[in-house]
């Protein structure tokens, strides 16, 4: 009954007049500046911070959460209609949504997304007004063996994102992982296969390596496909609307990714590219229709958008409660409240609980406003397919330079860029699928620091990982699962010999 | 490996590749990757099982993924299937348009850059004729002028600085 009193009261302080303007001000601002590629939350926050100055306190993180999810939601429209993820998070949205959008479904892509990212939005509020208290003790209780054998879990099942050899989908995960290396050790200070270039201090930025690998690496792929006319696609701009049997199919997944999303956003230092990679990699060994994934699979876009969307409203418990912030934009949500001198922690609930309350109820009225805004919206986006390809391409790669400079104002990120984006098309050459290798550069720094942390903590015994309780549950269970992996492999393969019509693998 | 050089004598004429040498190309890509990081780490200094050094965890990883690449080759040189056909025009095309940003932008600004970027980038595509790769060309370089400097105000120039 308290919850309910302290929303509703929250309620009232987000329907006030210059709080509702102010968070569809900011779904507006977050849509427009996410669907750009490259410039996610983060950039859009740093945006739009400066004219929060002038607002009241409430009004200022309303507006900034607005920003946030409309930037996490827009960026699932770039990846959907063009392949490039507009946040990192939304990479995970290319695998379905993209080729989704090349058989001439991109209208109910897009609302599945908008559908998904509602209910994955309403569910991460209603977890975050529920249980706030309850998930940040939980995550406090989360040690380093603990984080790692989530991490582990994760890389395993991020193997079988992969639609190819299982042996490739785990070798594009370690690679991943040794490339999440490079940079300052966070540990010693030490640079690491920097090669001297200081613009490599910092490691590689996530959004450098998505675009190069998805963005660019598929243009080079589509150009000539484009010329065969692979791309003409009829598109039915009146059909945005999901089949009845696609609305049946994203029921359940929705509410599975919501479930992983808000868990993950809860955590801090993992936040909803994880959340997504993690949700996606389980609905494609759990989902009836698993083999169609990563061909335009209506779960694999709801799945994806349904966590990170959630954990988009989860990831502000830590920041909130805990004064733990999970990502680099909730970072500077803890920089805004300082600015006014609020100071996140436990005693935020107790001394601002007007600010707390009304930002959850203003997460129920961004996503409802985001719905709205954005299904009217879905015929406008769909209409870029209509562009001839030869148009399109030449602008896609000016968003995808212009997006990747503005990361840092500096073009040795351009240059990676180029790196990747071959590196991409090789991939592609050699069938080797770029995602695990995505999920596994964002992992391994966290993997790296966890495993470090749980060695010292234990004095060097690595049983530490099998004798506590959890980390040995989630242990256990990703050798289960690399079992399985292998021996569905090994049947495939020993199917594909027997019968000789089949190619093999 | 006989097997493997004899498929090699057998497809010599054929249009496309079989996929074994790509596949097998790209599990060494990796192999060579994993042994640059293998002997990297090493150099940082692995540690001890209590306190793993720098180089720990890039050792940890290389060995794993030196072992799956062996697997991968072993797995690809059985590999019957055609290969696809490498489209190295549009891979240097597009490659060039990013490398030509790169160049550019500081140079130049930021709607110059684009213009070139833009041209640069439509080239592999002919059914786009040169008149109309500079009409878009300028069209793009505008629109990015007006979006990027003049709506959301990122700080570029948008032209070379005289001074």
């Amino acid at each position: 009954m308290d919850i309910l009193y302290s929303f509703g009261n929250g309620l009232l302080v987000a329907l006030e007049p210059a709080n509702l303007l102010y968070c569809f001000v900011g779904v507006f601002l977050g849509t427009f500046i996410g669907v750009l590629p490259g410039i996610g939350s983060m950039a859009a926050i740093s945006m739009i911070l400066p004219l929060t100055f002038y607002l009241e306190p409430t009004s200022a993180l309303v507006m900034i959460a607005g920003v946030y999810y409309g930037a996490e939601y827009g960026g699932s429209i770039a990846s959907i209609l063009m392949n490039i993820p507009g946040t990192p998070s939304s990479s995970i949205t290319c695998i379905d949504g993209y080729p989704m959008a090349r058989d001439g479904r991109a209208g109910i892509a897009l609302f599945a997304s908008a559908i998904a990212s509602f209910g994955g939005g309403i569910m991460g509020m209603i977890v975050m007004a529920i249980l706030a208290p309850a998930l940040a003790q939980l995550a406090l209780n989360f040690g380093p063996t603990e984080y790692f054998a989530v991490i582990l879990l994760g890389l395993v099942a991020a193997s079988a994102v992969s639609n190819g050899s299982p042996i490739k989908g785990i070798a594009m995960v370690a690679a991943g992982l040794m490339f999440g290396t490079v940079g300052v050790d966070i540990t010693t200070g030490a640079e690491r296969f920097t090669m001297g270039v200081p613009e490599l201090r910092d490691g590689v930025h996530l959004v450098i390596v998505a675009m190069g690998l998805f963005g660019v690496g598929e243009l080079i792929v589509s150009i000539r496909a484009n010329a065969k006319g692979e791309h003409d696609n009829e598109i039915d701009y009146a059909n945005f609307y999901p089949s009845k049997a696609e609305w049946k199919a994203m029921v359940a997944p929705i509410f599975r990714g919501s479930g992983i999303g808000s868990f993950f956003g809860a955590l801090p230092g993992t936040g909803q590219t994880v959340a997504s990679a993690v949700a996606y990699a389980i609905e494609k060994k759990v989902s009836p229709n698993r083999a169609k994934f990563g061909k335009g699979a209506i779960e694999g876009v709801a799945v994806p958008e349904a966590a990170n969307n959630s954990a988009t409203q989860t990831a502000f418990i830590p920041t909130l409660t805990l004064g733990v912030p999970g990502s680099a934009s909730m970072a500077l949500v803890i920089g805004a409240l300082m600015m006014y001198g609020i100071v996140p922690g436990p005693r935020l609930l107790v001394d601002h609980a007007d600010l707390f309350w009304g930002l959850v109820a203003s997460f129920l009225i961004g996503n409802v406003l985001l719905l709205i805004l954005n299904i009217p919206l879905i015929g406008l986006w769909v209409k870029l397919l209509k562009i001839p390809y030869r148009y399109m391409y030449p602008t896609i790669i000016v968003l995808i330079c212009v997006g990747v400079y503005s990361l840092n104002n500096n073009v040795f990120d351009v240059w990676l860029t180029l790196v990747f984006g071959w590196a991409g098309y090789l991939m592609r050459l050699f069938r080797f699928e770029p995602a695990p290798f995505l999920i596994g550069f964002v992992l391994g720094p966290m993997m790296e620091e966890q495993l470090r942390r749980a060695m010292l903590l234990s004095r060097g015994d690595a049983t530490v990982f099998l004798t506590r309780p959890i980390s040995g549950t989630l242990i256990v269970i990703t050798a289960l699962l690399l079992v399985y992996a292998f021996y569905s492999a090994m049947r495939q393969r020993r199917a594909g010999q027997n019968s000789p019509s089949t190619p093999e693998a | 490996m006989r097997e493997f050089l004899l498929r090699l004598q057998q497809h010599a004429k054929e249009k496309h590749a079989p996929h074994a040498y790509f596949g097998a190309l790209g599990g060494a890509g990796f192999l060579v990757l994993s042994i640059i990081f293998i002997v990297g780490g090493f150099e940082l200094g692995v540690g001890s099982p209590r306190r793993l050094g720098t180089g720990a965890f890039p050792v940890i990883t290389g060995f794993i993924l030196a072992l799956l690449s062996m697997g991968v080759i072993a797995a690809d040189l059985r590999d019957t299937t055609d290969a696809e056909k490498p489209d190295w025009i549009s891979f240097v095309a597009i490659g060039g348009a990013l490398a030509v940003f790169a160049l550019t932008v500081g140079r130049i600004g930021l709607v110059p850059g684009i213009f070139l970027t833009t041209i640069t980038a439509s080239l592999p595509d002919p059914s786009l004729r040169f008149p109309g790769k500079l009409g878009l060309a300028a069209l793009v370089s505008l629109a990015c002028w007006g979006l990027f400097i003049g709506l959301i105000g990122l700080p570029f120039d948008a032209f070379m600085r005289l001074n």
